[in-house]
């Protein structure tokens, strides 16, 4: 055994040495091994060839082999190398380390030129847009973020300073930044109890510590849309800003999925149905948006298919809505005061869609921006939802940056929601109609035949 | 890069030429000899045994032998090494620059006992 440890420790002298005495230093190992025995010895002669290896390692490294110095050089064609090994360097070898440099210049180059690149081929490209952006004030209006497509699973430990230091900088955001100033100190306040009390300390990793904060917070606030996250990645300093090329190529893969909008089909009894995967940027998709809801003008009832709707840009919210009334009609919107932009730009010039009746189907993926259009038309009982209750999830408003790991979004205005029943944060939208999400067209679509049987 | 020099002759080295002196010795028998000559202070681990050996035969101080014909199989195989005259040379050169130093020590009176 300490002989099969030697030979290996061995392999750490330069290779001629090693070619020249190897089986030498081997065999002393041997000869001392036999000639002293016992603990003590062994122990001197383990510490005899360490302290040996740290001696004469370096400098058989530092000097030449002597044969090379006194070698002639033969004249080769092509690239040359100093090596420390003097063994010639295999053909293979050369191959597979000329293809490892390829490889990894050809990833460096691809990092650079696309910090933060969403997925064109996912319908969900915003989202992963907005999330890339996430640790930043978010310019309005932005898209609304799922709060489920984010925070990758941790693993690393806390130590206690880090928790510390996630506490305070929550504490003081939450003064600082928070709507009411009250509720904030009731929350600082159950932080630092918290905090005393050694609850932190069961925390074993990130995520668990964001979660278990996010939970005390909302319980002393009420208020659903506090959450702190944690991210394995380290948080950016700044803001960033989605880079000109990110944004051509949202535009691009946009354009490739004809901005997520599925072909409108006519089904039966004239009900239109429209299958919507996200809501996208309107300064990129306004035109493909435009042109569908005119496939759409024409039908006696629409379905809007969001069960895979992850979300996206209020903007587009508020365009499509704007199709389905007669007046401008108000759209509450968890993150925005009363404002001009929350009123539709109705009616639509052309639109015959303001009377017809409106069907949202509905699925557990469905979240944030499609959530935003399905409560509010919901609550505004212009939309029938059908499916499962949608996934709940939270607009954390402005997210702010607690240390490198940990941040939290705040919520800096508190809009008056003029609806009885709370926002979908956390808790997400309960459907009119209650069905599974794979039955949720067929129900609707006997709703929409039922109705025109009824008039 | 620099060139492993025997100026000045390091300890190790000047340990094999001793050693080396009144018999042809292998590796192992070396670092034998020098832990005896220098009462178990130094002993010569087999990176610096042999990368001394190695310097020494470069500067033709010692020379590689055959084994001696009536040896085991076994001790055939290791390579015995004999001080070549110009490392009879160096090693007393070095000794009497040795014994100069001891004497300057002596005049100084930094040796007492029965060392003087």
């Amino acid at each position: 055994m300490s002989e099969k440890m030697y030979a290996w420790l061995l392999r750490l002298y330069p290779s001629h040495f090693r070619a020249k005495y190897g089986d030498e230093a081997l065999q002393l190992f041997r000869d001392r091994k036999r000639d002293e025995p016992g603990f003590v010895g062994r122990l001197r002669l383990w510490l005899d060839l360490l302290a040996d290896l740290a001696v004469s390692l370096p400098r058989l490294h530092r000097y030449p082999q002597p044969a090379f110095a006194a070698a002639s050089v033969p004249l080769v064609r092509g690239p040359s190398f100093y090596v420390f090994e003097a063994r010639r360097i295999a053909a293979a070898v050369l191959v597979f380390a000329s293809a490892l440099s390829l490889g990894v210049f050809d990833a460096c180059s691809y990092l650079i030129a696309h910090p933060g690149d969403p997925t064109p081929s996912s319908p969900s490209s915003t989202l992963s847009l907005a999330a890339a952006a996430d640790p930043s004030p978010v310019q309005r209006p932005a898209p609304i973020e799922a709060s489920h497509a984010s925070a990758p699973a941790a693993i690393e430990k806390l130590d206690a300073s880090e928790r510390r230091r996630v506490v305070d900088a929550a504490i003081t955001n939450l003064k600082r930044y928070y709507a009411e100033p009250d509720v904030a100190q009731r929350m600082a306040d159950a932080l630092r109890k918290h905090q005393q009390a050694g609850d932190y300390d069961a925390a074993p990793d990130g995520a668990a510590f964001s979660d278990l904060l996010t939970r005390q917070l909302r319980t002393a606030s009420h208020d659903l849309h506090l959450e702190v996250r944690y991210s394995e990645r380290p948080l950016p300093d700044r803001p960033q800003s989605a880079a000109p090329q990110n944004l051509a190529v949202v535009r691009r893969a946009m354009e490739q999925q004809n901005c997520t909008f599925e072909p409108v089909k006519i089904l039966s009894h004239n009900v239109g149905y429209l299958k919507l995967n996200s809501f996208p940027d309107p300064s990129v998709c306004l035109s493909t948006a435009t042109a569908t809801m005119s496939a759409l003008n024409h039908t006696d009832a629409v379905i809007f298919d969001l069960r895979d709707n992850r979300g996206g840009f209020p903007a587009m919210v508020m365009l499509l809505a704007a199709y389905l009334f007669d007046h401008p009609e108000y759209m509450y919107n968890p993150r925005e005061n009363t404002t001009e932009r929350l009123w539709t730009h109705s009616p639509v010039p052309g639109s015959r869609l303001a009377d017809k009746p409106v069907y949202i189907l509905t699925s557990t993926r469905t979240l944030s921006a499609a959530e935003h259009f399905s409560y509010d038309l919901k609550m505004l009982r212009r939309a029938t939802l059908v499916g499962e209750r949608t996934g709940g999830a939270t607009d954390v408003g402005v997210f702010h940056r607690l240390d490198d790991h940990f941040g939290m979004g705040i919520r800096e205005t508190k809009p008056v929601n003029p609806f009885a029943e709370p926002d979908w944060a956390a808790r997400g939208v309960q459907p009119n109609v209650q069905v599974r999400a794979a039955d949720a067209l067929q129900t609707a679509e006997r709703l929409a035949a039922s109705k025109f049987a009824k008039k | 890069m620099p060139k492993q020099k025997l100026n000045p002759l390091p300890a190790a080295a000047f340990q094999i030429l001793l050693s080396l002196a009144d018999e042809d010795l292998h590796g192992y028998g070396i670092m034998r000899h020098v832990a005896e000559q220098t009462g178990g202070r130094m002993r010569l681990g087999p990176g610096t045994l042999y990368s001394s050996i190695q310097a020494l035969l470069e500067e033709r101080l010692i020379e590689e032998l055959d084994p001696p014909a009536n040896q085991t199989p076994a001790e055939q195989r290791r390579r015995y090494y004999r001080l070549t005259s110009s490392g009879r040379k160096l090693a007393r050169a070095e000794a009497e620059r040795m014994a100069d130093l001891l004497r300057v020590a002596r005049a100084k009176k930094i040796l007492r006992g029965d060392y003087v």
